[in-house]
């Protein structure tokens, strides 16, 4: 157990090395495919890829709560969201009639095999990871009433 | 545990020099990445129930997934590690650590290609998906080789071979599949509308130890699907064949004499525009159960099969119901029934058939009911049945209509309105009606529930919010009221506290009027997340997307890692 945390340690410590988004191709709920890799990658543009699923509650709350002050980063910040759902067969069909329902103006990919949610080892949503010249600049997961202020003032210093 | 130890090490190591060779990018060495998984518990006594802990009180499963990428191949592992005994009532072939999974892959733009373990799904899974669910113990990722071949944005061709995974073994059916997917907008020059349709194959082959069998050794199966969307509106279909195949009988072993093919149908369509979404969906599946084993392999307690555990399964049957956070409203959890099951000469199923309805509003912001800060609705309405037609017990027979219902399953009833108060306090309310037929699908009592659950969000600060929340269910039989509140303290992003706690004070039995308090917390960074739980776990179904795994009643201490690197 002990030699475990210590090397547990040198993992958590080897989670900041800068790194990219794994070569992943999802489809859209426009039913239109990306490579999160490769297709977000405009020069010095912050990608938000926040992890969601139409059962997590706060996960429904933090995309709420984003989209109320939505126009207003988007006008201070060269930022994007996109919103990844990993809703399996049972649930993707509410995908889409939940995100208008809520007015949700994210572009939303569905990882409904969770090979993207595989490859970057995410146990809980929520979870957000965001981009910046195809490196992975920040990491966070959890999500409480509020949270979406500190996400704010992090990006700004991204 | 050494060579884990061993494992981590190196891998530790070669990821700080990863991190050096960042500063220099033309030579590329490749990168690492993965994740680590612990999900422990200290089973304690427990004297006001009359629990006693399991031999090996403390139980601890583990998951190590590392990754190598460099250029267009990547390869894998995950290690994991069920010390000195897995959690509770889990899959008994997870045992000790070993080597679970492992691949190497290559992917270009139009080509890709897999060797070793892979998980994969055909449309919506109802003749296959192999995947994880740590939490359910679920692993059916499928061992062999699978191509992916996408000549241009609108065709998608996959053909797979693999035994699928159960423990740290596979089983010993071979899996053939074959998927297409194709887009035909662009065919048909569509501009505000998308088509694509697919069809899939799969194929279990499972020699049988007899002359002259009842039926093919190769089982196939076949499925086409379309999907449509124009502007607002959209519609989607599926149908399955599955050729007629060995039934098993109520003690889960084959019966040579009943022999059925199986078949689903599922519609999905819905409207949604800004502010409104409604969406529809009907399924009705008939005798779909799909092993990689036509018969069950006992667990060893004379009890539960690899069925109990959701092993050797090929297919993905989840019920199509609203999956509630409130802990009342799970304690009656409807699971779908896509197996032929003949209980006994009073209850036999043959599938389900059934649909759900959502409707999702907001009341815009600055009118009556919206208010300042808008009122978000949800309703959700769900009902499921067997399928109708006539049965006989012995010797076992059923033929089914396609309209109409048979006995009634479930229904689940609900409604919930979010309203944001000002910039503070954020509320909630919900109400549920459920129906849920014990007798049926678990053997017990008709159960018809009402549930009502009140919750307040304060924030103090951005970063520190208090989360209360009341819940009360009006039960006529079964265990019949319960009672439980939440109180939940955010510190900051990183602190969350909570304690929790759920009384039966309406049982029949007054011994079982008893409190299932819980007290916990989390630590939050990065990627990393720690949590710490104490309290009495309630016995039942542990679900997980519609899947659920049966846990036994217990008490103790919990604590879950988890980290990506």
């Amino acid at each position: 157990m002990k030699k475990l945390l210590v090397l547990f340690l040198f993992l958590s410590a080897s989670a900041f090395a800068q790194k990219e988004m794994p070569n992943v191709t999802l489809k859209s709920e426009k039913n239109k495919s990306y490579n999160v890799k490769t297709d977000f990658a405009e020069k010095d543009k912050l990608y938000v890829f926040t992890f969601w699923a139409t059962w997590c509650v706060p996960c429904i709350n933090e995309l709420d709560a984003i989209n109320e002050h939505y126009a207003q980063w988007s006008k201070e910040l060269n930022m994007e969201v996109i919103a990844v759902s990993i809703d399996d067969a049972r649930t993707q069909k509410r995908v889409k009639p939940l995100l208008n329902g809520k007015k949700w103006p994210y572009n939303v990919l569905l990882d409904t095999n969770q090979d993207l949610k595989r490859a970057l080892a995410i146990a809980n949503v929520p979870y957000t990871v965001v981009v910046k010249n195809k490196k992975v600049v920040y990491v966070h997961n959890g999500y409480s009433q509020g949270a979406e202020k500190e996400l704010y003032n992090k990006l700004k210093q991204l | 545990m050494r060579k884990l130890s061993l494992l981590l090490l190196s891998l530790s190591v070669g990821n700080l020099c990863a991190q050096e060779n960042d500063s220099i990018p033309k030579k590329d060495h490749g990168k690492v990445f993965g994740g680590f998984e612990s999900n422990s518990q200290w089973y304690l006594n427990d004297k006001e129930r009359g629990l006693t802990h399991p031999e090996d009180p403390i139980r601890s499963n583990n998951y190590l997934l590392v990754n190598y990428q460099i250029g267009k191949f990547t390869a894998g592992v995950q290690v994991e590690s069920y010390e000195p005994n897995a959690l509770l009532n889990y899959n008994p072939g997870f045992k000790g650590t070993d080597l679970a999974t492992y691949y190497a892959s290559y992917k270009s733009d139009k080509f890709e290609a897999t060797a070793g373990y892979f998980y994969e799904q055909f449309g919506s899974g109802l003749l296959l998906r192999a995947w994880e669910d740590r939490a359910l113990g679920i692993n059916t990722a499928l061992r062999g080789g699978r191509i992916l071949f996408r000549p241009s944005d609108n065709i998608r061709l996959t053909a797979l071979y693999g035994r699928q995974r159960t423990g740290f073994d596979v089983a010993h059916g071979d899996v053939y599949g074959f998927d297409s997917d194709l887009n035909l907008s662009q065919l048909f020059k569509f501009e505000t509308s998308d088509l694509s349709v697919g069809a899939s194959y799969v194929g279990r082959y499972e020699k049988i130890d007899m002359p002259n069998p009842p039926v093919d050794e190769l089982t196939s199966a076949f499925a086409g699907r379309f999907n449509f969307i124009h502007n607002s509106f959209y519609i989607s279909g599926e149908y399955n064949y599955k050729q007629k195949d060995i039934l098993l009988n109520a003690l889960n072993t084959l019966n040579y004499n009943f022999v059925k093919p199986g078949n689903a149908v599922l519609l999905n369509f819905g409207y949604s525009k800004e502010g409104l979404g409604i969406d529809a969906t009907l399924r009705r599946l008939e005798n779909m159960g799909f092993l990689s084993e036509r018969t069950p392999t006992s667990a060893g307690d004379g009890l539960s099969t690899s069925l109990n555990f959701n092993d050797k399964v090929l297919n993905y049957t989840p019920a199509l119901t609203k999956q509630h956070h409130s802990n009342l409203a799970n304690i009656y959890v409807f699971q779908a029934q896509s197996r032929v099951s003949f209980v006994d000469p009073t209850i036999m199923m043959s599938g389900e058939t059934g649909g759900q309805i959502d409707i999702f509003y907001d009341f815009a912001k600055e009118t009556t009911l919206g208010g300042k800060y808008g009122t978000k609705v949800a309703l959700n309405l769900s009902s499921w049945y067997n399928l109708p037609g006539s049965y006989r017990f012995n010797p076992a027979q059923y033929e089914t209509n396609f309209f109409g219902v048979g006995q009634k399953y479930f229904s689940d009833y609900n409604i919930e309105v979010k309203k944001q108060l000002s910039e503070s306090w954020h509320t909630a309310f919900s109400y549920i009606n459920q129906y849920y037929n014990k007798e049926w699908l678990q053997g017990g009592e008709e159960v018809n529930t009402n549930i009502v659950i009140a919750e307040a969000t304060y924030n103090f600060s951005p970063s520190k919010s208090i989360r209360v929340e009341a819940e009360h269910m009006w039960a006529d039989a079964d265990f019949k009221n319960w009672a439980g509140g939440t109180v939940e303290l955010n510190i900051n992003d990183k602190y969350s506290l909570y304690v929790w706690d759920i009384m039966n004070y309406g049982n029949d039995d007054e011994k079982k009027q008893v409190h299932y308090y819980n007290v916990g917390g989390a630590y939050r960074i990065g990627a990393t997340r720690v949590a710490l739980n104490y309290g009495r776990q309630r016995g039942g179904l542990v679900c997980v997307g519609g899947v659920c795994r049966f846990v036994p009643e217990s008490t103790g201490l919990s604590m879950q890692i988890s980290t990506a690197f």
